[in-house]
């Protein structure tokens, strides 16, 4: 990933600027809307990238420390994907193999249950009430602005 | 009603607060179906849109404008192999977008 950051720098022009888009270190809420009310939130049992994010960030800092960038910009958004069901924003993502398959494995099973759970809720919740998967997520704008030839 | 990603825009606007794409070449590395893509586009000179999946860039192709084609490129690549294949300093502004 640092040699990924290189790379970014090299085919950056001097001037240039990269922008950082990614999620923040924590699981996505699965809710429940009615309306603009919330009615039901629980943690996306389908969060499973936590790792992956920490050494993203931790090849950023090594990058930031190695002098081939600087974080000039930083801000945070909501990131909302609304689904008219809970099924179909588990297909959307493609969390499971396929949503009515009967797995072995526990994890996908419990993402089964969670998310028929949800969509139970989202019925009980009357005519109109959708789920959405709420990530919060960070975005940098960084400046390449020391030059470093130096292999890593 | 179909699956809506990001219907209030906040992504779209956080981007836009924090970069002119007015003149720029820019590289986009994870573009997926292009859902970002579109958003800033037609401000920029140039895109060049990269995402390793098949089915990703075979959508964002499809989504592909006629009022776009003339400045935006979509392939199918990896980074590593994009970045063999470029010149240095052929870019203005380099989105890494949600590939961590």
């Amino acid at each position: 990933m640092v040699h990924a950051l290189q790379e970014v720098q090299r085919l950056l022009k001097s001037d240039g600027r990269l922008i950082d888009i990614q999620p923040l270190i924590e699981a996505p809420l699965l809710k429940v809307y009615q309306g603009n009310s919330v009615v039901f939130v629980e943690s996306d049992p389908s969060y499973d990238y936590e790792e992956d994010l920490r050494q993203a960030d931790a090849a950023l800092t090594k990058a930031i420390q190695r002098s081939l960038f600087v974080i000039e910009e930083r801000s945070e958004f909501d990131f909302l994907t609304h689904g008219s069901s809970a099924q179909e924003l588990l297909a959307f993502w493609g969390k499971t193999s396929t949503v009515d398959d009967i797995s072995e494995d526990p994890a996908e099973q419990r993402i089964k249950e969670v998310y028929a759970r949800v969509e139970e809720i989202r019925q009980a919740a009357g005519q109109g009430a959708e789920v959405a998967l709420h990530e919060r997520a960070r975005i940098l704008r960084l400046n390449p602005k020391v030059r470093n030839e130096e292999p890593i | 009603m179909t699956v809506r990603v990001d219907p209030e825009n906040n992504e779209t606007r956080a981007l836009l607060d924090l970069v002119d794409f007015t003149g720029k070449r820019v590289l986009e590395i994870g573009c997926g179906d292009g859902r970002l893509t579109w958003q800033y586009a037609d401000r920029a000179k140039h895109v060049t849109a990269i995402d390793p999946k098949a089915e990703a860039i075979r959508q964002a192709k499809e989504n592909l404008s006629d009022e776009l084609k003339n400045r935006l490129e979509i392939h199918q690549f990896t980074f590593e192999d994009f970045s063999a294949i470029s010149k240095p300093s052929s870019f203005d502004t380099v989105i890494f977008s949600w590939s961590f």
